[in-house]
This record gives structure tokens, sequence and C-alpha cells, in this order.
């Protein structure tokens, strides 16, 4: 059962404008078709291919950084007091204290820059 | 297909039948048809059926209905992304952007191919500026849809705003190589173009000129091609060739400043001689133009200078140019030139009058000057003067110009902003209107007198004067904010201000701030619009724009009322009767007090046409609103009605007060009011770390001004009076401070501040003020700082004087009745129209109020 909401592959002769960008969507078809001729599958496939390799590296490196990041401990109550004095939200303020190494001092100092 | 409960065919038809007719706009038909599924005991819990019911009554304005059936269909059908994706698209007709995105990444669980459901969601990432997961997203699409133009522009912009110029430049190249250009193609020049915008915000200046000259032939838009051109060549020090392009700019547009500052630039001219030949050869050949001419008056000084000032001046009175004094401005700055100025000007009068000839000496054989010279002489002087200061000269000779042509609109107009300026503004607007009543069909005028009648806080009176030409049937005051008319609701809250209605003038900010919210929302439409459109470099453009949208004056002033007033509804609760009560700064003033008795008794005869207004607007808002749900477009929910009453009563006043300086924070740390106000903010909050947070930014950004050296000296003495802090709290503090006072005493920072800013009259208000604070016993210097207004001060202004005198009415002195009569009999002589230095004639000595009006 096919039920997508934009219907993909029927073919709608419906000038006007429906809910949303639905609308647009119709009219993204009308381009695919004259584009599809114009982009040769071989110049893709090249292209795709260094596209794709530098979105893995990437996806590696941030999973790194974010890993080395979440090694650092840092204490609750330290956080709490950060949310409560700088009125901001949580995520923000374990950021910071994991950035200053769980250093609630310097993290404070940079928060107040 | 995961849905747990697929239909049967002959529902299935019905189903997409359905689907068709939401997207056709039968909503009835779908309603219909759903009924004829849901009906069936069978399928009577069907969720998507459900879900799409949900979604056909929304927009049939049915929105509560709406959202159960919507929520019943996916509490039936978790696992389809048909009931997510309809979800998230409710959520986004409600702008619950967040809410939409994690509908739409649930559906995507289900479902991960589906292209409408990943661009949807990549719409509303670009409209969050969640650019990490909008080039995800693009990532994505861009693997589904590779023969899409769409995907690779996308996929490159996502790159682009992420500053990853490198990656971004790749997948351009990658994406052109498969593009097979036609003739006269300007949507690919449009992309090339961007591309070249990426390579320069990258730095790569040789190769984006090597890709410029490359891709010549195919770029169409020339005079960018040029300009661009210019800008590198100049980077890559390549200046003869800079000079051969940047001269032809000028003699496609001679009036634009920037190809001639190029063009100096490139020819390496600097000294005034030369860069005098540069103009004088475009002025030959341009004769019309005024850039060859008036730029000289920039650089010249001295004799030079009074020679081409001299023909500059000459030209424009005779033709009769009226906004001369405006053009003449920028030279103010400079006290040698406006000497000079004047000199000429007051020869003109004097040789006009005597002979009709600009020069005493003149060859008479030559023809004489036209009638309207001295008019234009007397109108440049009037402005001359009201500019350096001079009220009763500007006067003078405005006077003397409507004597010479007593039926100029431009005169009535001048010698109102010269009554403004000084101070006198009710006078300015009597002034204003009767200009107004020269020309009722002319709108600016009409809406310069509807201003000034703000200035003087005759609301209703600018409301009926704008409602000349607003719409009809519909109140002045609502149409205006339909139309987002921002400099008469920015004025219009100031008065309130003034008028002590807080919940009036706090109505006035939040629609305001909702117009900045409307227009973000309305880049909407663009995200596809403008990708599809190839129009790429006015998109990102568009995109920058928006993200700094509310670093706009108008957002600044709104945001400063409203801040303003929520901290004094926090200092003084609202109450029914303070409403009426607080209209103490008229008290006193003879005039406001007339306007006041005025103004209530209108009051009655106003309601009960309000009444009536009100409820023709209603009629017609539910028109409106029919009218909308049937052609359904984006428009987004109806927003919550301002109650002027109950944002007044407004329980946490300092949080609503947050609300508006966040954006200020963010896009105007450069302001230092911004730091100001965050301060009088988190102080009244008490938080300590947040008072540090601004007191820093504020130090670092200018320490010397007075606003904030009063908070710094503040957060200093309360420092010293608090206890009991946490350890950490206390070592930031300690250290903080003492990193920003050098361990110096309170006192003796405020008395460098003094020396630093020795001879301004603001600084030794602000100086003289927490000198008192800091030690009361030396009132009576600090006292004699504040009211220090001889000749040889700076900063002696109007408004200035209004600040101190209400300060040492306030009792920011301790008690100094005597000393604010003195200076205000001082300040009377100084500024002798301005009606708040004005002593009642039932001499009150006690309570020399002023009554703070507008500049």
């Amino acid at each position: 059962m096919d039920v997508d909401i934009d219907r993909n592959g029927e073919t709608t002769k419906e000038p006007k404008s429906k809910k949303h960008d639905s609308g647009t969507a119709d009219l993204e078809k009308v381009t695919d078709y004259v584009e599809e001729a114009d982009i040769s599958s071989q110049s893709i496939g090249d292209a795709m291919k260094a596209v794709s390799d530098q979105q893995k590296l990437e996806a590696a490196e941030r999973q790194v950084k974010e890993k080395e990041l979440t090694k650092v401990k840092i204490n609750k109550d330290d956080v709490d007091l950060i949310v409560n004095e700088m009125e901001i939200p949580r995520t923000v303020a374990e950021k910071t204290l994991r950035k200053h190494k769980g250093n609630l001092v310097e993290a404070l100092v940079a928060l107040t820059d | 297909m995961p849905s747990i409960n697929p239909l049967p065919p002959k529902e299935n038809a019905l189903f997409k039948r359905i689907l068709k007719c939401y997207e056709q706009k039968q909503y009835k038909s779908g309603l219909k048809f759903a009924k004829q599924i849901l009906t069936n005991v069978k399928f009577a819990e069907h969720g998507e059926t459900l879900a799409m019911k949900g979604l056909t009554l929304n927009c049939l304005g049915r929105k509560e209905e709406a959202y159960d059936y919507v929520r019943r269909g996916l509490r039936n059908d978790l696992k389809s992304h048909v009931c997510w994706h309809v979800y998230g698209l409710l959520q986004r007709s409600d702008r619950k952007y967040e809410e939409a995105i994690k509908c739409y990444r649930h559906a995507l669980k289900w479902d991960k191919d589906n292209l409408q459901i990943l661009r949807d969601l990549s719409l509303l990432q670009i409209q969050m500026r969640d650019l990490e997961g909008y080039k995800d997203t693009r990532y994505q699409l861009l693997v589904l849809r590779p023969g899409q133009r769409v995907s690779w522009i996308g996929f490159a912009m996502a790159y682009h705003l992420l500053k990853d110029y490198t990656m971004a430049i790749r997948v351009l190249d990658e994406f052109r190589k498969t593009q097979s250009v036609k003739q006269y193609d300007y949507e690919h020049s449009e992309l090339l173009l961007y591309e070249n915008l990426v390579m320069r915000e990258a730095g790569l200046y040789q190769e984006a000129l090597d890709f410029l000259n490359e891709y010549n032939e195919y770029l169409l838009d020339r005079l960018s091609v040029n300009e661009i051109k210019v800008e590198l060549l100049l980077k890559l020090n390549r200046q003869e060739e800079a000079k051969k392009i940047a001269n032809n700019l000028i003699d496609r547009n001679p009036e634009n400043w920037a190809y001639y500052r190029q063009f100096e630039d490139a020819a390496q001219i600097s000294c005034s001689e030369e860069r005098c030949k540069l103009y004088c050869e475009k002025e030959s050949k341009f004769p019309r133009a005024t850039t060859p001419k008036w730029l000289p008056l920039t650089f010249t000084t001295g004799e030079k200078f009074r020679s081409v000032a001299d023909v500059f001046l000459k030209t424009s009175i005779r033709k009769g140019v009226p906004p001369l004094f405006v053009i003449m401005r920028p030279l103010y700055n400079q006290a040698e030139k406006v000497k000079i100025i004047e000199e000429l000007i007051l020869g003109y009068v004097k040789n006009l009058k005597d002979s009709d000839y600009f020069e005493a000496n003149c060859d008479t054989s030559e023809e004489k000057e036209p009638a309207t010279a001295l008019l234009w002489t007397y109108y440049y002087l009037a402005q001359h003067y009201d500019y350096i200061g001079q009220t009763r000269l500007a006067l003078q000779h405005i006077d003397l110009a409507i004597e010479h042509t007593p039926l100029l609109i431009e005169l009535y107009v001048l010698k109102a902003k010269i009554f403004k300026h000084a101070g006198d503004i009710e006078e300015s607007v009597r002034l204003m209107d009767e200009a107004q009543s020269l020309d009722t069909a002319d709108r600016y005028i009409n809406s310069k007198c509807a201003k000034y009648m703000l200035k003087a806080n005759l609301i209703q009176e600018a409301a009926d004067m704008s409602s000349k030409f607003t719409r009809e049937g519909v109140s002045a005051m609502e149409n205006l904010n339909e139309m987002q008319c921002m400099w008469f609701q920015t004025e219009c809250a100031s008065s309130y201000q003034r008028l002590g209605k807080w919940g009036e003038a706090l109505k006035k900010c939040h629609e305001i701030d909702r117009h900045f919210s409307e227009i973000i929302e309305d880049q909407f439409d663009f995200h596809t619009y403008c990708m599809r459109k190839m129009t790429l470099r006015a998109y990102v453009e568009l995109l920058q724009l928006e993200d700094k949208l509310r670093m706009h004056p108008f957002y600044v002033k709104a945001a400063h009322i409203a801040i303003e007033i929520y901290l004094h509804l926090h200092d003084h609760p609202w109450t029914p009767e303070s409403e009426q009560n607080n209209d103490l700064d008229s008290e006193n003033l003879s005039a406001a007090e007339l306007r006041k008795l005025k103004r209530k008794q209108k009051k009655k005869e106003r309601k009960a046409e309000e009444e009536r207004e009100k409820q023709l607007a209603e009629q017609k808002r539910k028109d409106q609103q029919s009218k909308k749900s049937q052609d359904n477009d984006l428009d987004g929910p109806k927003e919550e009605e301002l109650i002027p009453e109950e944002l007044a009563k407004t329980d946490n006043p300092l949080e609503c007060a947050i609300k508006f300086l966040k954006p200020l924070q963010l896009l105007n740390p450069n302001l230092i009011g911004t730091h100001v106000v965050a301060y009088e903010i988190y102080s009244r909050k008490g938080k300590l770390l947040l008072m540090l947070q601004s007191v820093k930014r504020g130090y670092q950004l200018n320490k010397d001004d007075p606003h904030f050296h009063v908070c710094f000296i503040k957060f200093l003495l309360h420092v010293k009076g608090v206890k009991d802090l946490d350890g950490g709290v206390k070592t930031v503090i300690e250290q903080e401070v003492n990193k920003l006072t050098e361990n110096k005493p309170i006192n003796k920072i405020n008395q460098e501040f003094l020396d630093r800013n020795s001879s301004s009259l603001p600084h030794y208000f602000a100086g003289g003020q927490m000198m008192y604070l800091i030690d009361p016993s030396t009132k009576e210097l600090a006292v004699k700082l504040a009211t220090s207004v001889s000749s040889n001060i700076k900063g002696v202004t109007r408004t200035t004087s209004i600040d101190i005198l209400d300060s040492l009415c306030k009792g920011d002195f301790g008690p100094c009745e005597k000393e604010a009569t003195d200076f205000q009999a001082q300040c009377h002589n100084l500024f002798p129209y301005a009606t708040a230095f004005i002593i009642p004639a039932n001499n009150n000595t006690s309570e020399p109020l002023s009554n703070g009006s507008a500049s």
C-alpha cells in the first residue's frame, strides 16, 4: 500500500497550488523531468563518490570529538549551579563544563565573558 | 509498508481519494470519503484515515478536532510514517517547528527514503538554522535524487553555510561538469556567480579572478562581474587593471561613491590636488552628476574648500534644491568648514538682498538670480543655525523665508522642526498641523504631522490624522499594525510610556516584536523558491539578513521601551489606579494639564466611537478568517490577542524583559545600552554572575559611557555588600572584580572616570551621581559637578539637562529642592524655548518636575 502524502510517481495535472509545499513538490517534479536527462549517470557516480567519502570522514571525526568530551567527568552540583546562576539550558552548561575539564571557576569565567 | 493495519483494496482506493481531495483542497469531499471508511466497524479506528481526517479538518479551521483526530490516528498506528508525517504537518501549520522536526524524524524511521518527508524536513532545518542536520538531510536527498539540480545546489549550500568552502566548491564543480549550457542561460550565470561568491568568501582571490575570466562568456550580470573584478584586482594588487575597470564603472554610473573610492585606491592618488583633477574631469564629462561635485567638499580644506563649496552652494540654490542642507550636513563635523559655509551663505543673503546677485561686484550683464534664490538661502541658513543650536537666529531666518513666500510647506515643516529641537513640542505640533493643512493630499506631510503629535502625546489626534490615508472600515491603529508601520508604533509606544499607560505601551512593543517574527516567518517560502529559481546569491544574502533581523533600530527601540516598562512594573507593580494616576509626568505643566482635561473629555466620546469601530473590525476579521481558512495558505495560527491590561498585570515582569533582552544581547552586543539594561534586569533578579557578565561586556565595549559607569559603580558597591556566597561563585566574583578594578577602591575608580572625561556634562552627571552614592557627605561637590553647565563644558544638551533635572527631583542626590530650582532657572536661560524648564507662574518651587519630553 503506497500512501505517500505527495503521491510520488503519480502524474497530477493540478496547476493550482495545494497544501503548503506539496505544490512546490509538483513543480520540482516538472524540473526533475528535464534535468534527469541532463546529468549523465557516469559523472554522477564520480561526483557522488567524492562527496560520500568526505561525508564518512566527517562523521568519524565528529564521533571522536564527542567521545572525548563525554569522557570528562563533571559534578552534578556544578551543573546545577551553572544552570541556576547563568540561566542557560542544561546541555549548554554541561558542554561548557566539559570543555573546561570540569573546572567550575574557569567555566563560569568563560560564560560571563 | 509498516502500517499495522493495511486496508483492503476497496477502502484503500477510498483512502487514496482522501489524499487526492486534500491536495486539491476539496476538503468537504475528503471528509466524506473518510467517513465512508470510518463508518465501517472494522476500520473505525484506522490510524492513517483518522490522521488524514484530522489534517483535512485543520484546513477547514477546526483546529481542536484536528489535533484530536491526528493524535488518535497516531495512537492507533504508531508505526505509520503517514501518521507521523501528518502530525508533523499539523505542528508545522502551528509554527511549532521543533515539534514538527521530531515528528518528521519519527516518520523517517518508518520510511527512511520518503522524499517528501525529507524535503519537508530540510525546509524546517534551514528555517531553524540546524545547519548540521540540514547538511545530513540534503546528503540523503542527493543520494536519492542525484539527477535533480536542486539536490546538488542544496547540498553545496549546506557546506557553504557551514563555512566549509572547499567542500562547497567541490560539490558545485562536480555538479557543473554534468550541466550543458543553453544560450543566454541566466540561471547558469547565477550558478557561476554563486560559486564565485563562495570562492571569495573562502579568500581564494586569484582563483576567483581566474574563474571569472574562464567563464566570462557565460556570465550575464555584467555589472556584478565588473564590480567583483575591481574588488579582486585591488586585493591582488593589480592596480592598473583595477583602475581601468573602475573608470568604466564610473562612466556607467557617475553617482556611485564606491566606484570613485575604488578608482582612487587603484590609481593610488591621495593628495588633494590629484583628487580634484579626477573629479574635475568627471564633472566636465557628466555635468549633471552631483557626486563629482560633492565629493571634493569632503577632502579639500581652507581656500580650496571655500571655492568648491561656493560653486556647489550657488548652483544648488539657483536650481532650488530643498535637501541641500541634508547633503551638506556630513561636513558639519568639521568646525572649519561650518564656519566657511556660514560666511558664504551670509554673503549670499546680503548680496541677493542688495542686487539679486550672489556676489557684490558682479558683472551686471549677466542674468540676475531668480527670486527664489533668496528664499532657499534663508531656508538653508535657518537649518544651519538650528543644527548648531542657535535657535533664535534659526527662527529669525525661517520667519524671513516665510515672509518671502508665505505658502511654501517646507518652511512650516522646518519651523516646526526648529521648535521640536528647541524643546517646545506643542508649538511644533501646531506648526506641523498648519503645514499639513496646506496640502492634505500629501501623505509625507500627513505622516510627519502624526509623528509630531505622537511626540506631544496626542495619540488619538495622531491616529485621526493618519486615518486620512489608512484603509476605510478599520481603525487607523489596526491598519497601521497590519501594514507593519513601525515608525508609528515605536513613537506611539514612547507616547504611552510617557503617559504612564504601561499596558498600551507594552502592546505596541509586542506588536513590533511580532512584526519581526513575521518577517522571519516569511522566509519559509523562499527556501524552495530561490533554489528553484537559482537566485542563490540573493538567497544567501536573505538568510544572512534574517539571522540579524532584530539588529534593526526599530526592534532596539521597542525592546528598550518594553524593558524599561517591565523594570518599572517590577519596582511598582500594576494596580488599577496606577494606570490613571501616574500622569505625574505632566504635572505642573499648565499646557499639559489642559491637554489632559481635553483628553479626558474626548475619551468619553471616543469610547463610543471605538466600540463601533471594534465591532466593525471584528466583523471584518471574521470575514477574513473564513476567507483565509478557505484558501488555507501558510498563514500560521491566529495569534493570541494582546490585551493592554493583561500585559501590564504580568506576574514576572523580569522574565518578560529578558525575552526582549535576549535578541539585543545576541545581535547588538556593540550597543552599550544592551549591557546597561541587562545589568538593570539581572541586578533586580539578584543574579550576581549575570550582573558580572553585563558589567564585563560593557566594560570591554566602553567603560567611559556615562550610563554604563553608573552600572559599574553600583555593581561594585553591591558586591561589597554581599556575603554568604557559594565557593565557586565567590572565587569567580573576586577574581573578575579584581581584574576590572585592579584592586583600587571604588571612589578612586569614580574619580579616575571623572578625570578621564573632564569637561563633559554627561560624564560629570554620572560621576557626580555615583560620588554621592558612594559617600553622601560629598553632596555639595556632587551636585556642583552634575549641574555645571558653563560654556567650557561639552555635551550640554537639552535632553541631558532634562535628565539631570529629573534626577535632582527624584532625590538621586538627596533632597535638593533649591539646587533643582536653580538648575532649572539656569537651563531656562540656556534653552529659553524648552517647555521643560519653564517654571510655572504659580511658583510652586517644591516640585519643579520636568516632563521629560521628547527630543
